[in-house]
């Protein structure tokens, strides 16, 4: 992968040409507004408006791809923060601060800093992108099932970690998270585990029924149970960010902008296992982790920061390997060679106009994005403004289609109220529920990873600690694993821990 | 079940039960003997785990002796509130594939704006059509996604 001014400076005029623009301004809106729409997550998003770009010279083409990417980027997180639907597991850290901070009239605040945070580090990332594109491409190859499975091992422990003095009921909530997904089919061999019987459970369930179900249905419920006029506590709602929640978010973004980057060029690691990981050390780091999950700004800034610069990092070994790194990546990448255009070493060599032009309309699609989002903020923020009778059946049916347009399965619906249900409870019994979203998202590359390792090794589990990168990450696991116990015993056991959970 | 106490003790037991049903379940899991690991390896441990972890919440929380922490356990009201909402979506789901979508999720929209909000049925009706109508046009004919679409297909 080579790079040279010239290139760069030649993709910037190509990317400005008006044609080129005005496709990445489509992009960015299409993309935004599936990114709104419930269950339509980035991955759908390019594969429905695919046929759209057929028209297109390849150039425009994938600019417009690539923008309905970091649109749905985006907007996914608007109906997180408003009315606490993720839409996709990556928008899930962002809705625990970001609903919070909307409860308190904050909603604009919270949409203008995602907006903000999202501009900064899918720009910084972008510069990761084209000049250091070469050596972390050879990153990713060194990234084998063991490192994967250390790497998720780690990702769960922190997040468990996340529930500081419950951490039994955390470690309970990741328990049922992994057993949710290891029903159905075995990754590897395809058999048949936990239906009881049932076919329809042989599908398996689909990870966005368990969130919505979580987040949204459970929510509503506790909304209904007391009959709240509104779902803001506050009618004084404030429409933009301050200077302050800027200066307060900006180690967030810088932070979460390396950690997204350099966790995007993994293989499999999605912006759903980047986002938590940005979450948890932005906790960790802060002088007040006690105000995370009750409305810090950071834990806005840092999810939805590691979100669009995972998207940038994710784009290194698509183009230098033609290695898509998720399905959104591997959507794009159909969309690649439906073009003739093969990705890897050779596309920088045969064809470095189309790769430098996408490369600068990403940093213009950025531009873009915040010039079109952040006069959207008080639009999205006046949702608060419905009374809940008549936005809580809204929500309901929203969350419904979210959770049938993954599979077209009314069985989904069923997963989400039962988990809706789940939720409410969980609510009740200060239970955590980031632990047992995690846990569902990344059960199965985890299972996977974890057979072929051993697979590998024939059997040892020494495969994991004599790899350097594997070994790291599982220290860091253990020690994270240990750090929570010690605080668990450092506040006299168990019955402390749930005294002091509220 | 009012306090936390209670609550744990129920919840424990109750995740002490699922965890031996699935350790009971996923002895059951067949799979090819010379595997590197079983099929039935992880739900076996996941079994294990959520049962002990199950069990042990419901030894402290009967041990704990300290102060008793309140759950907000809805009132009687609240109660039926929540009951009939979720009967609302269970009815939904039951009769969505004959309804479809759009006519479903509208009488869904109507029911409960009426019922939670006490609007007058007029309102919530034409709430309803209009729901209906926004998935019909945005979800069915614009993005074309498979839908149950009912006796609109007709």
């Amino acid at each position: 992968m080579f790079f040279s001014w010239d290139y760069l400076l030649q993709g910037f005029v190509a990317a400005l040409s008006w044609q080129n623009l005005f496709w990445a301004l489509v992009g960015s809106l299409l993309g935004t507004l599936v990114g709104v729409l419930p269950g339509i997550g980035p991955t759908s998003g390019i594969a429905i408006l695919l046929p759209v770009t057929t028209f297109l010279p390849p150039t425009p083409a994938i600019i417009m791809m690539a923008a309905i990417y970091y649109g749905a980027m985006y907007g996914g997180s608007t109906t997180a923060i408003v009315v606490n639907i993720p839409g996709e597991s990556a928008s899930v850290p962002t809705a625990l601060d970001g609903y919070e901070l909307a409860r308190q009239g904050r909603a604009g605040p919270a949409l203008g800093i995602a907006a903000i945070s999202s501009f900064v580090a899918g720009t910084l990332s972008l510069l990761g992108l084209t000049f250091f594109a070469p050596v972390l491409a050879s990153v990713a190859l060194a990234f084998g099932p063991p490192e994967y499975f250390a790497l998720m091992f780690m990702g769960l422990s922190l997040v468990i970690s996340l529930s500081q003095r419950a951490l039994l009921k955390g470690f309970i909530a990741t328990s049922i998270g992994l057993l949710a997904s290891t029903i159905g089919q075995d990754p590897l061999t395809g058999d048949v585990r936990l239906t009881f019987g049932s076919e329809e459970l042989i599908a398996g369930v689909s990870f966005i029924s368990v969130i919505i179900g979580l987040f949204a249905i459970g929510e509503v419920m506790v909304n209904v149970e007391h009959a709240v006029t509104h779902i803001y506590e506050q009618k004084k709602l404030e429409w933009v960010p301050r200077w302050a929640d800027i200066r307060q978010c900006w180690g967030a973004m810088l932070r979460s902008s390396v950690i997204g980057f350099f966790l995007g060029l993994l293989p499999g690691c999605a912006p759903s296992v980047t986002v938590f990981v940005a979450y948890d050390i932005e906790k960790r780091v802060s002088k007040h982790p006690e105000r995370f999950g009750k409305g810090a700004m950071e834990g806005v800034a840092a999810p939805e920061g590691a979100n669009n610069a995972t998207v940038s990092g994710c784009f290194v070994p698509l183009f230098a390997f033609g290695l898509p790194t998720g399905p959104a990546m591997a959507v794009l990448l159909g969309g690649l060679m439906m073009y003739g255009l093969q990705p890897g070493p050779m596309l920088f060599k045969e064809n470095p106009q189309f790769v430098w032009a996408v490369i600068a309309s990403m940093y213009i699609g950025n531009v873009i994005l915040l010039v079109l989002n952040l006069p959207l903020v008080g639009m999205w923020a006046r949702i608060a403004l419905i009374p809940f009778p008549i936005l809580g059946p809204l929500i309901v049916v929203f969350s419904i289609i979210g959770a049938y347009s993954v599979r077209y399965l009314v069985f989904d619906i069923w997963v989400a109220l039962i988990f809706g249900v789940v939720g409410y409870l969980m609510r009740k019994l200060g239970f955590p529920m980031a632990p047992m979203v995690l846990a569902t998202v990344l059960a199965q590359m985890l299972e996977s990873s974890f057979q072929q390792s051993l697979l590998i090794s024939q059997g040892s589990f020494l495969i994991f600690f004599n790899r350097p990168i594997a070994a790291a990450f599982m220290v860091l696991a253990l020690l994270s694993i240990g750090r929570g116990i010690w605080s668990e015993l450092r506040e006299k056991g168990l019955e402390v821990a749930e005294e002091d959970q509220d | 079940m009012k306090s936390q106490r209670a609550g744990d003790i129920a919840g424990g037991i109750f995740l002490f039960l699922l965890g031996v049903l699935v350790v009971w379940a996923s002895l059951g899991i067949k799979g090819a003997p010379d595997m590197r690991m079983h099929p039935r390896t992880l739900p076996l441990i996941l079994g294990w785990a959520v049962g002990i972890a199950g069990g042990l919440l419901a030894f402290h929380a009967w041990r704990y002796r300290g102060a008793a922490r309140i759950v907000p356990w809805p009132d009687r009201a609240g109660t039926l509130r929540v009951c009939v909402t979720l009967a609302a979506l269970v009815v939904f789901l039951l009769l969505v594939e004959p309804l479809g979508m759009p006519l479903g999720s509208g009488l869904l929209v109507g029911f409960l704006v009426w019922y939670l909000g006490g609007r007058r049925p007029i309102f919530a009706g034409v709430l309803g059509v209009a729901t209906g109508g926004v998935i019909y046009a945005v979800f069915i004919r614009l993005l074309q996604l498979s839908f149950p679409i009912g006796p609109l297909g007709r």
